[in-house]
């Protein structure tokens, strides 16, 4: 069943058309992602959600019930700020408490024990009367958690709610968003420009370009069948060439020859279009190696070395740009050099075709 | 969007009718003022330039618009000067967590009762004058310092040093000093400090880092320190009606004169309108002049 | 060298109020060195002189009043400058802060001219307390400009998102982080409106204000110990009500978790 239902959105700043006619739906119990670059609307539209921007038409539902007119103080949905937005002036035990103020059905000490159980839940038991300026960048997104969870919302609403911490502790508060999400099962919305952290917690994706939705997909779904080559750019690495659709065969500059039905397509029509592969879909062979798969042949352009990872640039014969490889430092292989002939094994499976744009 | 709208306007509503009744209302009623006549009590009302005309014809009027933007003129360059190295010591030479409490130094005395503090000064330079019983106690004549470093009032002798416009100028000069202060520190403040350094490493000196850098960039503060002080003391009417003498009244003085001692009030409204014109006309060439100059970038 | 130039400044900048004390405990009535002796007379005829008393009352209730409406005139404004966007903003704004580039007799010696010439109304405390409110407004704004700049907007969303209405998320939330703010701007224009002398001449009626009831006993040299005495008190007074306001900033700053930028202004 859909919790959330946005129709025919569409908002606008004066001149400026920030929201360009999107229609989702959210289910209850979901984790999804609005996910694009900045200034494509994500934040208006999880902004509409929350009732802080009115739009200029279509409609917001939420439990089957209209939204349009009610004020955020009376949607069921709260929100985690970009800034978390703790009161700088109240304890952390008053922060938590303070969406409960309203509650005249509960006593103080029924009160202290949501506060509390709230406070538990993120990890900050014990850190009810500490002062909230006292807090790390962390403590703060746990607190600002805990002051909207303990409300019981039907929908949790996250602004970058990670893009302040430093890289370790974006980590692991990805992890402990993923554990609370499915431990309160309450639908979360999250807004984000960073591609890895939606790949890692969501159940579905929203991939915004210019006020419009250019793909909903699962995690998986976008990484591997990305349905415009924007969208392929933006999520993770791909390497293009030109490509021509002649019928059932396809030339692909570089690669060589392939049947249609073998690679992804999504090109509509016959002539130029463009192929893209990503960078961890072919493996460079070194010198003596077999494969069963098809090979291409080039020149290596650059190496850049991760550790982990060696990344190659690759110019293949008859192509001007060279493509990125990607490939595990395994014990004991070699690492090419600038200059050296590559051999590039690659299948038609992980070729997507995209219309030139 | 349209809500939000209505909701700046009805906040900035009361201030700017209040603004609006109580300044640009009376601004409006003094001009239409100006070109009344009054004789004794009885206002005509009948339109003439009459004032104007005789506040640039007679002398008396001319000399004291002169004295007015001569004095004021030297008040401003004098102050900005002296501030100039006071903000740029606390901006560049005091820890950052003692910034405030310099800026609270400086801004005290500015805040402290305006009318004392120029009385204070007609008793320091007066004739029986802490100045000058100081002098005579160590049995120095006030002459003799005067000679030696020039200044004018002290050479003239104890029988006037008071009531001239030198003293105007120095008293005025202490009154605004910390006005002239903190635009210039704010100025200073905003410099990027890796600039300065930028230039040391490009070759400059301290001193042509410190003009061809610091400089440029505190001008938009040196600006408005020009006329934050330029503006009140073309106004100013308490210093030289107290420490000014005849030989140091300015317009203020002339326009209360005018108002409550001559009841003429039409030719102080006069007075009143071409001083708004003078300040507004210095003001706006002050900034266009700093415009095109750093018209550069 | 800069810094012995900084102490001389200072020094200059303080010499005159540093004299008010030696002179106001001095025996003699001539306001000269060498000092005559150790006094309280001076400070005793304050507590006698019941026109000084009335003054004082005056200026008070002028600079209470001033203050109260300034900050409230100051809020809207700020608030108006710092939350919302609307036509004409930068020009209302620009008019609002005129005052503080105005001189004071051009303020004075206008309204005077409205008051008596155009409507024959007499002059009393009001027609001070309204002027003053004109010129304290801009100082208030500049303040609270400075308060509601440092206040997260997300904070007053996050209250209404966690259930407020716009007025109790004012009462909760804003009113409690601007409130140094607040009590900054009440203390300055309060300073401002009880020193300020021009507009007051000009204005009051036969009630006067502290500073006009001062600029009438400075004609008399006899009276210049009591006024010492009476400068040094206000000078203290002063002093400490500054203080007050800029502990008050500094909290403020602290309890937003923000930096200080120093300065009132």
């Amino acid at each position: 069943m859909n919790l959330i239902e946005l129709r025919g959105i569409q908002k606008y700043y004066g001149d400026y058309h920030a929201l360009r006619g999107i229609d989702l739906d959210i289910a209850e119990g979901e984790f999804f992602s609005l996910l694009g670059p900045s200034g494509c609307g994500k934040t208006t539209l999880l902004r509409v959600v929350a009732g802080f921007e009115d739009v200029s038409s279509g409609s917001v539902m939420i439990s089957n019930k209209d939204m349009t007119g009610v004020s955020p103080n009376k949607r069921p949905t709260n929100m985690v700020f970009q800034s978390y937005a703790i009161f700088p002036h109240l304890s952390v035990a008053q922060n938590v408490a303070f969406g409960l103020r309203k509650r005249s059905d509960l006593n103080a000490q029924a009160r202290m024990t949501l506060v509390e159980d709230a406070l538990d839940m993120v990890g900050l038991d014990g850190y009810g009367a500490r002062a909230a300026n006292a807090l790390s960048g962390g403590q703060r997104q746990r607190v600002a958690l805990a002051r909207a969870l303990v409300l019981r919302p039907k929908v949790l609403l996250l602004d970058e709610p990670l893009s302040a911490l430093d890289k370790k502790m974006r980590e692991q508060m990805q992890v402990e968003l993923i554990r609370l999400q499915r431990q309160v099962g309450i639908t979360f919305i999250l807004v984000t420009h960073d591609q890895e952290e939606a790949l890692v917690m969501s159940d579905r994706i929203a991939v915004m370009f210019d006020g419009e939705v250019a793909q909903i997909a699962e995690a998986e779904d976008l990484y591997r069948k990305p349905v415009s080559r924007r969208v392929a750019e933006f999520i993770g690495t791909m390497n293009f060439l030109p490509a021509t659709v002649a019928g059932e065969k396809v030339e692909v500059a570089g690669l060589g020859h392939m049947e249609l039905s073998d690679t992804q397509s999504m090109a509509t029509t016959d002539g130029d279009t463009m192929a893209g592969f990503r960078p961890e879909t072919a493996t460079l062979l070194f010198p003596g190696q077999k494969t069963e798969g098809r090979i291409a042949s080039g020149t290596v352009s650059e190496v850049v070395y991760y550790g982990d990872m060696t990344y190659y640039d690759v110019t293949l014969d008859g192509c001007e740009r060279p493509v990125r490889i990607s490939m595990r430092n395994v014990f004991g292989r070699p690492v090419l050099d600038i200059g050296a002939p590559a051999r590039l094994a690659w299948s038609p499976g992980a070729v997507t075709l995209f219309a030139r744009a | 969007m349209q809500q939000e709208t209505k909701r700046g306007l009805g906040l900035i509503a009361p201030p700017f009718f209040y603004a609006v009744l109580l300044m640009a209302g009376p601004l409006l009623a003094i001009v239409v003022f100006s070109f009344w006549t009054q004789d004794y009590l009885t206002v005509d009302r009948t339109p003439t330039i009459a004032n104007y005309v005789e506040a640039f014809g007679d002398p008396i009027y001319r000399a004291i618009m002169g004295r007015t933007l001569w004095i004021s003129g030297l008040v401003t360059l004098i102050t900005v000067l002296l501030a100039f190295p006071v903000a740029y010591f606390v901006s560049f030479h005091v820890d950052p967590s003692r910034k405030s409490l310099w800026l609270f130094l400086i801004t005290i005395p500015f805040w402290t009762s305006y009318l004392l503090r120029i009385f204070l000064w007609k008793v320091i330079l007066g004739y029986n004058g802490v100045l000058n019983s100081i002098l005579s106690y160590i049995n120095v004549p006030l002459e003799a310092v005067g000679n030696a470093t020039g200044i004018l009032w002290m050479q003239e002798g104890l029988s006037a040093p008071l009531y001239s416009a030198s003293a105007v100028v120095l008293t005025l000069s202490h009154a605004f000093a910390p006005f002239a202060i903190l635009p210039i520190f704010v100025a200073l403040e905003k410099i990027d400090r890796s600039l300065l350094e930028a230039a040391r490493d490009l070759g400059e000196t301290a001193v042509t880092a410190f003009i061809r850098v610091t400089l440029p960039l505190a001008a938009p503060g040196i600006v408005a320190a020009l006329l934050i002080v330029f503006i009140p003391t073309v106004g100013d009417y308490v210093t030289p009606a107290q420490v000014g003498g005849p030989g140091g009244l300015m317009i203020a003085n002339m326009i209360q004169t005018q108002f409550l001692g001559l009841n003429n009030a039409p030719m102080g409204a006069t007075l009143a309108v071409i001083a708004m014109l003078i300040v507004t006309v210095i003001a706006l060439a002050t900034v266009w002049l700093a415009r095109r100059l750093s018209g550069v970038r | 060298m800069l810094r012995a130039y900084v102490v001389a400044f200072l020094i200059f900048l303080y010499a005159p109020i540093a004299l008010l004390p030696v002179f106001a405990f001095n025996s003699g009535t001539v306001i000269a060195f060498p000092l005559d002796g150790f006094t309280l007379d001076w400070f005793a005829a304050l507590r006698t002189n019941s026109e000084l008393h009335s003054a004082l009352l005056n200026s008070l209730t002028v600079a209470g009043t001033t203050s109260v409406l300034s900050v409230l005139l100051g809020l809207m404004a700020a608030r108006a400058n710092i939350r919302y966007t609307f036509p004409g903003k930068a020009a209302a704004m620009g008019l609002v802060m005129i005052p503080l580039v105005l001189p004071e007799i051009i303020v004075a010696t206008s309204l005077l001219v409205v008051v008596v010439q155009f409507f024959g109304w007499s002059l009393s405390l009001v027609t001070v307390v309204a002027a003053h409110v004109l010129i304290c407004t801009p100082f208030a704004i500049a303040i609270l400009n400075a308060s509601f700049q440092s206040l997260d907007p997300a904070l007053e969303e996050a209250a209404i998102d966690l259930g407020e209405t716009r007025s109790s998320t004012f009462r909760l939330v804003t009113l409690p982080l601007i409130m140094p703010g607040i009590i900054a701007a009440l203390l300055i224009c309060f300073t401002i409106s009880l020193d300020e002398f021009i507009i007051a001449f000009f204005l009051t009626g036969s009630d006067t204000t502290l500073p006009v009831y001062i600029w009438s006993l400075l004609r008399f040299p006899n009276q210049l110990p009591v006024i010492m005495a009476l400068g040094t008190i206000l000078v203290i007074v002063s002093i400490l009500i500054l203080t007050l306001a800029e502990w008050n900033r500094r909290r403020g700053i602290a309890r937003m978790g923000g930096k200080d930028s120093g300065g009132f202004l």
